[in-house]
């Protein structure tokens, strides 16, 4: 990466005998936009606070744009948050809550009137909202009004503190679309907070998983879905299957078995190998989408596992299926395609199978 | 659905209006108009007389003793509002800001002296005011020549207890409106830039001006109607409206002349207070309306 907009290194913070951050390291690089994912109290939104100066560190170090920014207060940091609740000024019509960054900066009056224009503009918003109060805006609106004010004096890095947590799901759809594509017009620098990855693999360049104040994993959005760390980073996703398996590892090549299913010992593949394997509860990742019915003798090479059905859901595209296997504390989630015939009901024994070369090997 | 007709005669509607209308009419609407009758009449030998005419109007605009009064009256109020709100503010936001971990424990307290008797509160600033009390007491051990202030029985004495009884309610309103302040809205002003005395001036002091007004109305009434405080401290030397009214009932025995010096309190008080709501709405109606 060519020399990172946003540089921490070690970061440590702890609020009284708590620690909240056990030495974060995080590069950001010009343009790029990443997003801080975990359940909540990861600390993803207290390093979001310590990017934005509201916070200081307890120990590491934080240059952006190469400036040490130990001692350097909020308001001189070319850094401009979106706030969770948005935190528009109530009191102030959209043009003064547009252009208040501007008046701070001494800006001219004409020039803020034509820069809070143009970010008008740029969000999609009525030039007849300029007098209007934030209360009297919808929740989008008011989304749009807080953008501007974040972007309208240019900041390089952009802080965006869960801002569409709020929102109700068709919304928030288009605007995360509306967000990608504004980050793609202006070229400035994203720091997303959300504890929705389906969120962050949608928007971000890059995604770091985070678990109780440490990172779990730094990659792109097919890094983290196609090879997630360990079980944490994989469960996070959504739905999604792990069976525990036996491995035998020689160098970096690993057989696994398992008790569980009828089939062969397999060889996986390097690349379906987490990096972060260790002994503690090696499984194997199966996504809900890889496994099919089967009856009869299946191809060799697959495992089969045999089970009851438990429930299904038909979700219109596809159907999913619970199947309840012995030995397995969760119930096996399938995903088939939709079909208006269903391959099987409540309560039926079932054949189950899965490519364990196409899985995903990992550990707790 | 039947849409239901709301009429007077709707028995729940008459039920649940009938004792707050009760209220009003028999402990403000009645005694009102009582008094403006009473303003009508005229005393005669210590008795009252029902002549209706304009007797006691005629009299209180004929003389300019009671406009002096009146006048010092709402000039004494609208300093005390300035003056409290000026001690109250900081007060609050250091409650309300600096003070957190120790707010209960410290509006406990103040809640404590606010519940104490104001008689006894107000007698009480006499031992620290008398030429011999504790204020020139501590002057005087500090170096300053004895008896260097002589503030019992002025109106400084008096304004000075009517702070001390009257800041308490600003105070509490402030402080309420600034718990009321989201956070993030600090923030957000420190993230676009701003250094904190522009925040304060800029976020701060905007969302706190409810409990910046609401405080400076209850203190304008109330030290509209100070009585204790102008006897106590004042001696009687500077009186104010109260005391004026009072000795119209009580001394002169002049029912109709204390009924309309009332009547002209009320009004000074009201046309006030809407001078103020009209500045302050038109303000608001100016910057674009709702906020």
């Amino acid at each position: 990466m060519p020399t990172p907009i946003i540089d921490a290194v070690d970061i440590v913070k702890d609020y009284g005998a708590n620690r909240a951050l056990h030495g974060v390291s995080l590069q950001v690089g010009a343009g790029e936009f990443v997003a801080l994912v975990g359940p909540s109290g990861c600390g993803k939104t207290t390093l979001l606070k310590i990017l934005a100066g509201f916070e200081d560190p307890t120990d590491g170090g934080l240059k952006i744009q190469g400036k040490d920014m130990r001692g350097v207060p909020a308001a001189a940091r070319p850094t401009r948050m979106v706030f969770q609740k948005l935190a528009l000024f109530p009191h102030k019509s959209v043009a003064d809550n547009i252009g208040f960054p501007l008046k701070l900066q001494k800006v001219d009056a004409p020039t803020v009137k034509e820069r809070v224009r143009a970010m008008l503009d740029l969000m999609h918003l009525k030039p007849e909202y300029l007098d209007r109060f934030p209360a009297q805006l919808s929740g989008g609106e008011q989304q749009r009004v807080a953008l501007a004010r974040a972007l309208v004096s240019q900041p390089s890095v952009l802080l965006l503190d869960e801002p569409m947590s709020a929102l109700d799901a068709k919304l928030k759809k288009s605007l995360q679309a509306e967000l990608k594509k504004l980050h793609r017009e202006i070229g400035t620098s994203f720091v997303l907070v959300t504890h929705d990855l389906e969120e962050a693999m949608m928007l971000a360049d890059r995604i770091c998983v985070m678990r109780g104040g440490n990172v779990v994993q730094i990659g792109t959005p097919t890094d983290i879905y196609y090879r997630p760390a360990n079980m944490f980073v994989a469960g996070f996703i959504g739905e999604t299957n792990f069976l525990p398996v036996d491995v035998a590892r020689k160098g970096d090549a690993a057989t696994v078995s398992s008790p569980l299913v009828e089939g062969q010992p397999t060889d996986m593949p390097a690349d379906h190998i987490s990096p972060d394997l260790t002994d503690k509860g090696p499984a194997l990742l199966v996504r809900p989408e890889t496994i099919r019915f089967v009856t009869g003798d299946p191809e060799p090479g697959l495992w089969v596992l045999n089970g009851m059905v438990d429930e299904f859901f038909i979700k219109g595209s596809s159907t999913q299926y619970r199947i309840r296997v012995s030995g397995l504390d969760a119930p096996l989630v399938m995903d088939l395609p939709g079909s208006i015939v269903l391959p099987a009901e409540v309560g039926q024994a079932v054949r189950v199978a899965f490519d364990p070369s196409r899985a995903f090997l990992l550990s707790e | 659905m039947k849409i239901e007709r709301k009429s007077w005669t709707d028995p729940v509607l008459i039920g649940s209006v009938t004792p707050l209308a009760a209220v009003m009419l028999f402990f403000f609407v009645i005694p009102l108009v009582m008094t403006t009758v009473l303003t009508f009449q005229t005393t005669q030998y210590y008795r009252l007389a029902w002549t209706w005419d304009l007797t006691i109007w005629t009299e209180i605009f004929s003389k300019p003793h009671y406009w002096t009064i009146m006048l010092r009256t709402v000039s004494m109020a609208l300093i005390c509002v300035v003056l409290s709100v000026l001690i109250a503010y900081p007060c609050a936001y250091a409650l309300a800001t600096r003070l957190k971990t120790y707010s209960t424990q410290i509006q406990i307290l103040i809640i404590f002296a606010f519940l104490t008797d104001a008689v006894l509160k107000t007698f009480g600033w006499i031992l620290v005011l008398d030429n011999n009390g504790v204020l020139n007491w501590l002057l005087a051990k500090v170096g300053f020549p004895p008896e260097t202030l002589n503030l019992l029985y002025t109106p400084t004495a008096t304004m000075i207890g009517m702070l001390y009884n009257l800041a308490v309610y600003p105070m509490f309103t402030i402080y309420l409106s600034l718990m009321r302040i989201d956070r993030d809205l600090i923030l957000a002003s420190y993230d676009a830039g701003a250094s904190r005395l522009r925040t304060f001036f800029e976020v701060t002091l905007p969302l706190s001006k409810p409990g910046l007004y609401s405080g400076a109305v209850l203190v304008f009434v109330l030290s509209l109607g100070a009585f204790l405080e102008p006897r106590v401290l004042g001696g009687g030397t500077s009186p104010m409206a109260s005391e004026l009214i009072r000795q119209s009932f009580e001394t002169r025995v002049n029912w109709p002349l204390g009924a309309a010096l009332t009547i002209v309190l009320i009004v000074i008080g009201a046309l006030t207070l809407a001078a103020f709501g009209f500045f302050t709405l038109r303000r608001k109606a100016t910057k674009g309306g709702a906020a």
